[in-house]
């Protein structure tokens, strides 16, 4: 039997929903993909040389969920592969699958890191710095014996703490961006300082490392044969177009390059739910109300899987959704609810710009659509080059449905998460338009790989 | 703004619009190819199946839709009926252009649109009671039985090793192919624009202008085109477009689930396989197409689980090894569906310069070359290559509303 509420995703926003609407007696299933709760941020290190001891609120929150066990049902290592009809929810777990119909569905899967296409992305050794960070985390393995960490945005400087942390050889940090974030911040900034202390503390780690951290660089090339051996960089103007005249090449065996986070919208999107584009929180995300529910009624969005925001907007999302679902199947009362929103909005109205000015200097700029050449491999599911999305668009298709009918970019086992975003760029810059243009990608379940054997012997819970 | 004055305005991207487009622009008319790209249009949710025999002997995707009725309360009946043989005639005349349209097509636009010819449709037998029907229907084909060959299982096996050994046999179609049907749509329509027609996208129409029982001009939210002639080829809302023109026409959309596979090994399936559950084909780029469902949920055009889940079945069932085959997608399109199940094709009649090319229920693809001729010749006001007269708009016109509707 589904539990009245579903939570897909546990992280901050996630187990924040599950534990709002637990207060108020609903009892919930969250499910998430992986080992434990904490999502990308919060992730608990596996091994004792993880690099990090885990991150104190994560902790919190994980043990205030299993305190309230009895309500909240946590299932680990479970995949939602797909929405139907408005909120049936398809979940893979142990290679079986099953549809819950929940009354309520909150949607909080976080972001994807987003890299644009270049040269040898394809090569082995080159990876996310999300990918990364899991390497070393939950399986003590190190990226390579000569990293490099590339892109923008705090995370690159997180993550190479991690990695030297964690005893791995971290050549050098190339951020795109002229410099570091919080130097740009509005002074309203600094009255959030968990935020700021956090990147200055990461910032001095890597110094006394001797990491340097090279701003308004950006890699432009990665080479190698059958792996990676050698990238290229350079430096790049306020817009990130690079200077080639001076590429620097540079011996690498790993490259962690991205450059900040794209929501995941695919499950918003099968169930219906209408989106905008909001380039300054990642592109394409839910059209919301004021308590975060979507245009398809008992569903909300939570988190950075709703527009980027980081962890300490989640978590106050994932509380005013949870609450939301709350007062929606009975729980709660209009008083009561109105009384308990209140504190969430406006901490939600004090963050945002801040986490906006963090943001904006890290989003992505129009040079990177500088990167790709003729060859350049654009969607790795269906090996599609550059030069034949060029064609197709010269020929007249610009958006996603165009496109994929014509060089099948998108249509991979991905759904166009992983490449849509980056191809879009390419597309607005072939045609002097905005990637909103484009068109958001379409994604059909399933999100997660299942099997024709796991759907034809599904269960289907009454 | 300048004007957009052209001879026909055709209303519909698809397979079926672009290659009346093309036709017309290949004979020097100026054309005008409007499209909305509706999310569910039959052409982008086909798998591209040629099945001109085992669609009209219900023996393809009919005999699922068959099922599906029986399933809903209704007694048992003994399968599908043929459609009428004039309809199986016209296919057979379409699918047969298929080879030296693929060739111009590459020729003009450099699209390969993966005609394939030679990988022949089996029905597989499971029981006797359809193995009675299938003999039923060798019997009614008479002399186009030699059309047809009966297979026993071994000859199955032979032929497609991975099929499930559990089956009496197979009635085996030599001439139904494949095609891609994205590629083919996207060929027609560049192949229009190699002649000179201009295609619109996000063209919604949303009124036509009338005059003296004729359309005047077609109005969009990509603007208003001026038209000696129109042509509705707008699939499975065809008939919000007839309306705009104060006419009816039976269309409404019936529904169909497509289940996707990963890449497989090519020749992984030799045939295309259509079974009492659904229906199988290897696409050339390797993916297994697992079809269809026919629902009639009016334009939802959303995946329903337990359908995705019983097609899934089906393939296992037909083809055990596909059990650990990756799901790549599924998805739901809308065809468009008439009462009798035979197109909507030539002049409407009651609006003078009117063209349906629409109808094509499970068959839009196949018949598409010669619904672009047919259509193409009614518009030129030429003799057709077959006779227009089963497929006018017209043989509804003595039918009560509900029967229509009720189909």
């Amino acid at each position: 039997m589904s539990r009245p509420l579903l939570i897909v995703g546990g992280g901050p926003a996630g187990m924040s929903a599950a534990l709002a609407a637990a207060e108020h007696g609903v009892r919930s299933t969250v499910v998430d993909e992986g080992l434990d709760l904490g999502g990308q941020i919060y992730r608990k290190p596996t091994r004792p040389d993880g690099g990090a001891p885990p991150h104190r609120r994560g902790e919190q929150l994980r043990a205030r969920v299993a305190a309230l066990a009895d309500r909240i049902e946590v299932r680990r290592s479970a995949a939602a592969w797909g929405v139907f009809e408005g909120r049936r929810v398809a979940l893979s777990q142990d290679g079986a699958s099953e549809l819950l119909e929940p009354q309520a569905l909150v949607l909080a899967p976080g972001a994807l890191e987003f890299v644009p296409p270049f040269p040898g992305a394809t090569l082995p050794g080159v990876m996310t710095p999300g990918a990364g960070q899991i390497l070393v985390k939950t399986m003590g393995i190190s990226p390579g014996a000569r990293v490099v960490v590339a892109g923008s945005g705090p995370f690159l400087l997180a993550v190479a703490c991690q990695l030297v942390a964690a005893g791995v050889h971290v050549a050098a940090v190339l951020e795109a961006s002229p410099r570091a974030p919080w130097l740009a911040l509005p002074l309203s900034g600094f009255r959030t300082p968990g935020l700021l202390l956090e990147g200055m503390k990461y910032l001095a780690r890597l110094r006394l490392a001797g990491v340097p951290v090279r701003h308004s660089r950006m890699v432009i090339a990665a080479h190698g044969d059958g792996a990676l051996r050698e990238i290229e960089h350079a430096p790049v103007d306020a817009d990130w177009n690079p200077d080639r005249a001076r590429t620097v090449r540079e011996k690498a065996d790993a490259l962690l390059v991205g450059f900040g986070f794209v929501p995941r919208v695919q499950l918003a999107q099968m169930a219906g739910c209408r989106l905008e584009w909001r380039p300054e929180v990642g592109g394409w995300t839910p059209v919301r109300d004021e308590h975060l529910a979507t245009t398809v009624d008992g569903v909300w969005t939570a988190g950075d899987g709703a527009g980027v925001a980081g962890a300490l907007v989640a978590e106050s999302e994932g509380r005013l959704a949870g609450l939301a679902a709350a007062h929606r199947l009975g729980a709660l009362d209009a008083a009561r609810f109105a009384a308990l929103r209140a504190p969430l909005l406006a901490r939600l109205r004090r963050l945002a710009p801040i986490r906006r000015a963090l943001d904006a200097i890290s989003l992505p700029r129009p040079g990177l659509a500088n990167l790709v050449d003729d060859a350049t491999i654009v969607c790795r599911c269906e090996d599609v080059a550059w030069r034949d999305v060029r064609d197709a668009v010269r020929a007249g298709c610009t958006t996603y449905r165009s496109l994929k009918v014509a060089t099948r970019v998108g249509m991979g086992a991905c759904q166009g998460c992983s490449c849509w975003p980056g191809v879009a760029r390419l597309v607005a810059a072939a045609t002097k338009g905005s990637p909103e243009s484009a068109g958001p990608a379409s994604p059909r379940p399933p999100v997660r790989p299942v099997t024709l054997g796991e759907l034809a012997e599904s269960r289907i819970a009454p | 703004m300048t004007p957009r004055a052209s001879d026909v305005v055709v209303i519909g991207g698809g397979a079926i619009g672009s290659c009346v487009a093309w036709l017309l622009a290949r004979r020097g008319a100026s054309v005008t190819l409007l499209d909305a790209s509706t999310p569910g249009r039959a052409t982008s949710a086909s798998a591209g199946g040629l099945w001109p025999l085992g669609e009209s002997l219900g023996l393809g995707c009919g005999v699922i839709f068959h099922a599906t009725k029986g399933s809903n309360g209704a007694p048992a009946q003994p399968g599908p009926e043929p459609l009428p043989r004039r309809f199986m005639e016209f296919l057979c005349a379409s699918n047969d252009r298929f080879p030296r349209l693929a060739q111009e097509l590459l020729a003009t636009t450099g699209l390969d649109v993966e005609s394939e010819v030679g990988t022949g449709l089996l029905y597989l037998l499971y029981d006797e009671e359809q193995q009675r029907h299938a003999q039923r229907i060798l019997d009614w084909l008479g002399a186009e039985r030699s059309r047809v060959e009966a297979w026993t299982a071994e000859q199955v096996r032979a032929r497609d090793p991975l099929v499930t050994r559990d089956l009496l046999g197979a009635i085996h179609f030599p001439g139904d192919n494949q095609v891609n049907p994205m590629l083919l749509a996207e060929a027609l329509k560049r192949g229009a624009l190699a002649h000179g027609a201009r295609f619109v996208a996000e063209a919604r129409v949303h009124a036509l202008e009338m005059a003296r029982g004729r359309v005047d001009a077609v109005v969009s939210d990509a603007g208003r085109f001026a038209c000696g002639a129109v042509v509705n080829a707008a699939g499975a809302w065809s008939g919000q477009i007839a309306r705009l023109a104060g006419v009816e026409i039976p269309i409404f959309p019936v529904r169909g689930q497509i289940v996707c596979t990963e890449t497989l090994k090519p020749g992984t399936l030799r045939s295309n396989l259509s079974t009492r559950d659904c229906y199988l084909l290897q696409k050339s780029h390797g993916e297994v197409i697992v079809g269809s469902t026919t629902e009639h949920r009016g334009f939802d055009a959303s995946v329903r689980y337990e359908n995705a889940r019983a097609l899934a079945a089906g393939a296992v069932r037909a083809v055990p090894a596909l059990r650990s085959a990756t799901v790549k997608r599924v998805w739901a399109g809308l065809r468009p569906g008439t009462p009798d199940e035979l197109p909507i094709l030539g002049p409407d009649g009651r609006v003078a310069n009117l063209f349906h090319a629409t109808g094509g229920f499970r068959t839009g693809i196949v018949a598409a070359p010669l619904t672009g001729e047919m259509v193409a010749a009614a518009v030129l006001g030429e003799a057709p290559p077959l006779p227009l007269e089963p497929f006018l708009a017209a043989r509804f016109a003595e039918r009560p509303a509900e029967v229509v509707r009720g189909a």
